[in-house]
């Protein structure tokens, strides 16, 4: 693994370890549905299960259609938002 | 996705399989205690590329960690004819030869208890601003982690006598019930704040009010209602054996002493918080009677300058001078006398919360003080005890023999912020998990804090507990 991969790992280590990383995604999973994302995503889902069909759709299907979607409509502040609490987390455990 | 379920679990659903699932929920999903978590971080990674991210998966019927993007687990489900595997980011079980996640009730069943279980531990929970109601949510989280109160209420010991749906000590129960639920989301406390309301009318409305006045409001009809658990009322209506009493009350004693024939006339009130006044309000702070050699015991210096907690203290307990315009009836002398006056502790209590003064509201001035007041993590109540102030008095310094007495030792749990202006302001809260585990509550939002963030802030309302319970 270079250099970028283990700094990855580590950091992934430490949010998971300190259980950050579960506190964090509570956070994002009220904020986008504070901001209406998730209420778009279930329009989008909506969408693509009209189009495939009820019967043959699979969760594959959804994931492949919804996601680059789903990124792209992330509101830039709670982008903001959970990167400078990403940071705080990291400065506290800078080591 | 047929909604009768997937064929191929019936394989997978023999001899003790329902014990194995619940492993790897609560091992490799959603790890719910500091050690799962650990073992979750350093094992959780792809068995083929290493990553960690990528829609990791584990097979369901061997110890094989495999990322979904880049199709590794679909590689060893072929190779191995292992058909199933969880998502360890959602816990969904996915059946390669149906080639989709599958919704089996027995194993949807256990993925919710396991899910609900690994929150329980926590305690921890955020809650919903419903309008400048900040000031009432900062004590909340204060009151639920408060050690003996949170037994008291898990226990369920409250036996409500009261007719009505009007209960605070019932909705209390409530809301500690609600706090280690297992549930993750934020909480909705408007029964809470509608008996706030309807029990302490001074706060009603939505203006942002004094979280300080909240506590005490809060504690006083608490109290009120527990009485009524009581079979036998104690003589003293102001101390009566509620868990609001065991928990909170402590004695202040006041001794008042006439400057010419040195007579004492002393009495004991009851109190549950100690308001400090600080430097910079218009009570002069500086400079201090001379006290005694106090400052070597809670192990600080004044080189710094700053204001410290033991600061304030010394100050609350200090003699102070009446002042010829104040002079009082003597009983030994039959005559009004000049005299000086002076608080010590008669009593601590479990749970002792100091109220730092920042908002002042004399005639002229409206305005915060935001004086910057160290208070440490553990702390020593001996030199303000009124024994300790009587040996002094006779001349024995017990120093050394008292720091040995654990019974005046306190330790820091909970710390309510305001953040802003007297006009519009915040508060926030950090409280204590385990022994120096740190959390930030700031209404809905809960998050990791150090040491130092907690040592380093305002600090508005301080919350300390007496050692000996320190079990966890």
């Amino acid at each position: 693994m270079n250099k970028e991969a283990r700094l990855k790992a580590s950091i992934n280590q430490k949010l998971t370890e300190t259980g950050e990383r579960d506190r964090l995604k509570e956070l994002l999973r009220a904020k986008l549905t504070e901001c209406g994302w998730k209420d778009q995503m279930k329009a989008q889902c909506k969408d693509v299960i009209k189009q495939k069909g009820l019967e043959h759709v699979t969760v594959e299907d959804l994931v492949v259609e919804v996601t680059p979607k789903g990124r792209a409509l992330v509101p830039d502040s709670v982008k903001k938002e959970l990167l400078q609490r990403i940071r705080a987390f990291l400065t506290q455990h800078a080591s | 996705m047929s909604p009768a379920g997937c064929p191929h679990v019936n394989s997978f659903k023999v001899d003790n399989w329902k014990q194995n699932l619940r492993l790897i929920y609560q091992c490799f999903v959603w790890s719910g205690s500091a050690e799962t978590r650990k073992r979750k971080a350093k094992s959780c990674i792809c068995h083929m590329c290493g990553a960690h991210l990528n829609r990791l998966h584990s097979c369901l019927y061997c110890v094989f960690f495999a990322c979904f993007s880049k199709k590794h687990i679909h590689e060893h489900a072929k190779s191995k004819r292992h058909n199933l595997a969880i998502d360890l980011l959602y816990g969904g079980i996915y059946c390669f030869m149906c080639q989709d996640y599958i919704y089996d009730k027995e194993m949807e069943q256990i993925a919710k208890e396991e899910q609900r279980k690994a929150w329980k531990m926590q305690g921890l929970r955020g809650l919903i601003n419903l309008g400048n109601t900040c000031f009432m949510n900062c004590i909340v989280q204060a009151l639920t982690h408060t050690p003996l109160l949170r037994d008291f209420f898990l226990s369920d010991r409250h036996k409500c006598e009261m007719q009505s749906n009007s209960c605070l000590v019932c909705e209390m129960s409530q809301l500690f019930q609600e706090f280690y639920s297992g549930h993750r989301s934020p909480h909705i406390p408007f029964r809470l704040l509608h008996l706030v309301w309807t029990h302490a009318r001074h706060l009603a409305g939505y203006e942002q009010q004094d979280a300080h006045e909240f506590l005490i409001a809060a504690l006083d009809v608490l109290h009120r209602h527990c009485k009524d658990d009581n079979g036998k009322k104690a003589n003293n209506p102001n101390h009566c054996n509620c868990i609001i009493d065991q928990i909170f009350t402590g004695g202040l004693q006041s001794d008042v002493t006439c400057q010419v024939c040195h007579g004492v006339s002393t009495t004991i009130d009851p109190f549950w918080d100690i308001s400090l006044d600080l430097p910079g309000s218009s009570t002069p702070f500086w400079p201090l009677s001379p006290g005694g050699d106090l400052t070597a015991l809670n192990g600080e210096s004044h080189a710094t300058g700053a204001t410290t907690l033991m600061d304030c203290l010394r100050r609350f307990t200090r003699p102070e001078h009446l002042g010829s315009s104040a002079k009082i009836k003597c009983s030994g002398c039959h005559s009004y006398q000049e005299s000086t006056k002076q608080l010590t502790m008669k009593k601590l209590p479990i749970v002792a919360c100091f109220h730092l003064k920042r908002f002042e509201h004399s005639a002229k001035l409206r305005r915060k003080i935001t004086t910057y007041v160290s208070f440490p993590l553990e702390l020593d109540m001996t030199p303000f005890m009124a024994s300790s102030k009587e040996s002094r008095m006779n001349g024995q310094y017990q120093q050394t023999v008292e720091a040995f007495n654990n019974d005046n030792k306190y330790s820091l749990f909970a710390v309510v912020n305001h953040q802003g202006t007297l006009e519009s302001g915040h508060y926030t809260t950090f409280i204590r998990q385990h022994k120096d585990q740190w959390f930030k509550c700031d209404d809905a939002i809960i998050t990791k804090a150090s040491i130092k963030d907690v040592l380093d802030s305002e600090g508005y309302l301080l919350f300390y507990h007496k050692q000996f319970l320190e079990y966890e």
